[in-house]
């Protein structure tokens, strides 16, 4: 009997699965948004919960303070957080999603990670409610276009954060080099890290850092817009590539094998005036101001545009977005999408810039908030004026693939294991495999 | 060391030499094992190390073992900035829970693998050992789907469910009772005990440092566990020691040293049990049994 | 004393024998079905994936053996193939002898036989993360206090060990047996108390030595705690990932991919669940085999006694 009873839950269980797998593909559109949640004021509305899926709710601020605007102003609305750890996010996220779970509002952290929700149609598009609202979306400058795939917008961008340069201003006043300034070329950054750099075994000075992601190196063969990351022929990397194997060489940046070996965090070189200069996102902004007011650093520090190739307006940069999607197995689609819609509009930008975190939505308005923060460098309503913004990674479907490939050939490109032209020939053959399956 | 515990055995002539032989491989043990135990302890010191730091110099070079300012505070940080004790609590709660169903249906499942006769005995283990070589990764989602149809997301359940019936725990007891010889347990069924009897009058006493040895990898196992919490826990109020430890973790920044520093809470209770159950390693226990 | 199997019992009636294998069923049921249920469905379903297409998503559609086509021609499949097995043969080995050594030695009665026994299973408890920074710290390649003992004695460029795609397996391994050794020396430990001291009595009496000893008592008794270190370590060693998920990530390029990491990125950053069960398969039929072998072994083993 017992035996039977096994064999009989196997199949239940086993056709319990099936079932669940082989959901149909949920409809491409969504119904047509009644009202798009009615900003207006409808007779008493229904309490909604919202459920609403992000990431180090305890260390970031602003998840909660764009709520409390929401919630203020909709009371009937209740969001409800699950806080994942940021480093497995989207792996949970994928979990989740192909689980059937039904939270409501899905962040979006990276490219890679939209990628994947949207071609699975885990998230949906929201053309229908941008038109039914009547949305501007070229208030993102650029952004909603990079979110746009095969003519659909599927998250609406909140924050977006942008590649600058850090300066200690101690070092440039010992060495008695002018600040960088906000028009600087390639070419004029390795001049400067090189005069920059001084001392020896643990007290040495270097002149710049790149930071082990591939993106610190990557980021400036495509800001001049001709290439992406995504790419039939990666030769146009090789000039910058040679100059910063060049530096590491020279010792002019710590040596890549030795950063990865000992763990070794941007901020913990910084904030220890190991560097004069480091290129990094303006998420780094908050956390050198947390670092003064702590008191766990004392020296002064500044920064400048993003230095740029040759030929290529200052301020033009590399950027990162998050944003907010609706999940398609959301119950509360209408709702979530006026909750989305405030968060990625001027109030939540509001909010956001009130946390010491860029919005996607720059206003000028928006921007003297984020820039009168206390502790906010005075360099810094200049350095983050952008000419143009570039996605480190664009969206394809192909893309979560090649960046792993991209991220191998780097490795081995930086620990000096293959030379530039290798890697460089490598990446070439080995995306457009990947490309071609 | 045999001989040493049974001086009848002892041959006058070669007595003094022996003795300075065994004195001098005695000094020559210790010193192995007191090198080998700094290797061993080395992430232990690291972490003693790491925890009274600033968060800036955990990964400076070179190594500063003995930090100029110990930031004790980091101590009581760790307490305050994440709900340390809620966390502490739950993982508490499941490794207790998970420990004593795992001693229990692996121990049970074990002596039946290891002493009966049954239909479909060798099939059955092959599939339980097969299962082990199975990597998670590639059955996450289809468990997550199951749990989900069961309505056990975000409740401890899941994870109680998924880890308290391994294949590891009743291979491992099989093992112990495989070694435990025939003689004792036909001589229990000529005096009629039954199964069950010979189970818990016989079996489980003499499989003690089996039962050890399972305690201590279950509980570090589920009190270590990352990704099983991960995937299943959603609530503040429900999370773990190591989804709490992750928290200091964020977007583009982490701090190592409050990391470490709960980290070094964490394993007080992990090497306590360690410690208690160590005992059962006793040369002996196993064998008054068989005797008696 | 005999060790074997419990022998067939081919007397009996038909009635007898199903009151037996009923009693047994009732011992392995509680345990069984949990594991059906949570573990064996689940895993029988991701076989059952390798021969379909699923993003993971929407529907899964039939794909007969097309991943298992796609293996032959996946480059990063060949090399994740070729570095598990050096992991394995590297790996298992070494923690096998090491872990018995430490048992035998932690076995005595020795003053802080307790504390060295805590220590040596330290490793296996404490944070990977620490324990990656560790390894990484001794081996780094500039400043580690191993390469500048060999700088010290005289190797002109020592190995760049983790940063150096010919140097980073040899690494893992070797922290790999570093943080197992422990745990293992925990079976046996156990394993030895199973040993009843009136054999040792009586080879003291024949005047055996202690190489003797070891061999023709210690060594035989062990055989089945021997048999599930082998197997269980076997395994793990061909599961590995999150140690080398901590210290290299896989990398330099792909010098340390093994197939569990390459399994994960297929399914996770691919998101090609079809595929990625079909190398989850490939796992599986290796070690399958693997552990048949070592089973047959085990009754030959046991015959031996």
């Amino acid at each position: 009997m017992k035996r039977l009873y096994t064999f009989m839950s196997i199949f239940v269980l086993l056709s319990l699965m099936l079932a669940a797998c082989a959901k149909p593909t949920p409809t491409a559109a969504p119904a047509a948004p009644v009202g798009g949640g009615a900003p207006a004021e409808p007779p008493a509305p229904a309490p909604v919960t919202l459920k609403m899926v992000a990431w180090d709710i305890g260390t970031t601020p602003y998840w909660q303070a764009v709520i409390d605007a929401y919630v203020a102003k909709n009371p009937n609305v209740t969001i409800e957080l699950i806080d994942v750890t940021s480093a497995e996010y989207q792996d949970k996220v994928n979990v989740m999603l192909s689980g059937g779970d039904k939270s409501d509002i899905v962040t979006v952290k990276d490219i890679p990670g939209y990628s994947a929700m949207l071609t699975r149609n885990q998230i949906i598009p929201l053309n229908s409610y941008v038109e039914a609202d009547g949305l501007d979306l070229s208030v993102y400058s650029g952004a909603a276009e990079e979110l746009t795939f095969e003519g659909s917008i599927y998250a609406l961008p909140f924050r977006s954060d942008i590649w600058i340069l850090y300066y200690n201003k101690d070092i440039f006043d010992r060495a008695g080099i002018a600040y960088p300034d906000n028009d600087m070329t390639w070419a004029e950054y390795d001049d400067l890290a090189r005069k920059l750099t001084s001392g020896s075994g643990a007290d040495k000075v270097y002149g710049a850092h790149h930071h082990t992601w591939r993106s610190t190196v990557q980021l400036a063969t495509v800001q001049d817009g001709k290439n992406t990351v995504i790419a039939t022929d990666y030769s146009f990397m090789k000039p910058i590539y040679d100059m910063i194997v060049g530096m590491q060489k020279d010792g002019i940046i710590m040596d890549y094998g030795s950063l990865k070996a000992g763990n070794i965090h941007y901020s913990g070189v910084f904030k220890n005036e190991q560097i004069a200069m480091l290129p990094m996102g303006s998420w780094f902004i908050g956390t050198m101001i947390a670092a003064k007011n702590d008191g766990e650093v004392d020296f002064n520090w500044g920064v400048a545009k993003f230095p740029h190739p040759e030929g290529v307006a200052a301020g033009t940069t590399a950027g990162t977005l998050t944003s907010l999607a609706i999940n398609a197995n959301s119950e509360n689609k209408d709702a979530a999408w006026d909750f989305i819609k405030f968060y990625s509009g001027v109030e939540g930008a509001k909010a956001l810039a009130k946390t010491g975190n860029l919005p996607a939505l720059r206003t000028a308005e928006v921007l003297d908030i984020f820039a009168s923060l206390e502790g906010v460098p005075s360099e810094a309503t200049e350095a983050l004026q952008t000419v143009t913004v570039r996605l480190e990674l664009p969206m394809h479907p192909k893309v979560g693939a090649v960046e792993q490939i991209l991220n191998e050939e780097h490795e081995l490109i930086m620990t000096q294991s293959v030379s530039v032209d290798e890697g460089i020939a490598s990446m070439t053959e080995r995306v457009s495999e990947a490309m071609a399956e | 060391m045999y001989s040493l515990s049974n001086p009848t055995a002892g041959r006058e002539s070669e007595f003094t030499s022996r003795r300075f032989r065994s004195g001098f491989a005695k000094v020559g043990t210790y010193v192995l094992l007191c090198a080998l135990a700094v290797l061993m302890l080395l992430p232990f010191l690291w972490m003693c190390s790491a925890s009274l730091k600033l968060d800036k110099d955990v990964f400076r070079f070179p190594i500063q073992w003995i930090p100029e300012v110990p930031q004790w505070n980091n101590y009581v940080k760790i307490w305050t900035q994440i709900p340390f004790l809620t966390f502490f609590g739950n993982t508490a709660k499941l490794t207790v829970i998970i420990t004593l169903l795992q001693l229990f249906t692996s121990s049970f499942a074990g002596y039946a693998f290891a002493k009966l006769d049954f239909k479909g005995r060798d099939l059955i283990f092959l599939a339980y050992i097969a299962s082990i070589a199975i990597p998670w990764q590639s059955y996450m989602v289809p468990q997550f789907i199951i749990m989900r149809k069961f309505d056990l997301v975000d409740k401890h359940m899941a994870l109680i469910l998924l880890q308290a019936f391994s294949a590891f725990g009743v291979f491992l007891m099989r093992q112990f009772f495989i070694s435990i010889p025939n003689d004792i347990i036909d001589a229990a069924r000529i005096d009629g005990l039954s199964e069950y009897g010979i189970y818990f009058q016989i079996m489980l006493p003499l499989s003690k440092p089996a039962l050890a040895t399972l305690t201590i990898f279950t509980a570090v196992f589920v009190w270590n566990d990352f990704m099983g919490p991960l995937i299943y826990l959603n609530s503040q109020s429900l999370k773990t020691i190591q989804l709490g430890l992750r928290m200091f973790i964020m977007q583009y920044s982490a701090n190592y040293a409050l990391i470490m520093a709960a980290s070094l809470v964490s394993l007080i209770p992990v090497t306590a049990l360690f410690l208690a159950f160590q005992r059962f390693f006793v040369e002996g226990i196993a064998t008054t049994g068989i005797k008696g | 004393m005999q060790f074997t199997y419990p022998k067939q019992k081919k007397a009996g009636t038909g009635q007898k024998t199903l009151k037996q294998n009923l009693i047994a069923y009732s011992f392995i049921l509680p345990n069984l079905l949990g594991f059906a249920a949570f573990t064996l469905i689940p895993m029988a379903f991701s076989l059952v994936l390798a021969f379909m297409h699923w993003d993971g998503a929407n529907v899964v559609t039939w794909a007969g053996l097309d991943n298992f086509r796609r293996l032959t021609q996946d480059e990063t499949f060949r090399i994740a193939l070729g570095n598990t097995f050096y992991y394995v043969i590297g790996t298992v080995p070494p923690t096998m002898i090491a872990s018995l050594a430490l048992a035998m030695l932690l076995n005595r009665p020795l003053r802080g036989r307790d504390f060295f026994r805590t220590t040596f299973f330290f490793p296996y408890i404490a944070s990977l993360v620490a324990v990656a920074v560790v390894w990484n710290m001794l081996f780094h390649p500039a400043m580690g206090p191993v390469n500048q003992l060999l700088v010290t004695l005289g190797v002109e460029s020592p190995p760049r060990w983790t940063a150096s795609v010919d140097w980073a397996m040899p690494t893992v391994i070797m922290a790999s047996i570093w943080k197992g050794m422990g745990y293992y020396m925990v079976i046996y430990l156990a394993a030895l108390q199973g040993i009843p001291p009136y054999l040792y009595e009586a080879a003291d009496i024949d005047g055996a030595s202690a190489w003797q000893k070891f061999r023709y008592i210690t060594l035989p008794m062990l055989t089945p705690a021997t048999f599930f270190v082998s197997i269980m370590l076997t395994i793990a060693s061909f599961k590995v990932f999150d140690l080398i998920m901590v210290m290299t990530g896989g990398g330099p390029g792909r010098a340390t991919n093994v197939l569990v990491i390459h399994t994960y990125n297929t399914a996770f950053r691919e998101f090609r669940f079809g595929y990625s069960s079909a190398i989850a398969m490939v796992l599986f039929v290796v070690v399958l085999i693997i552990t048949i072998v070592q089973f047959r072994m085990e009754k030959r083993w046991v015959s031996y006694m």
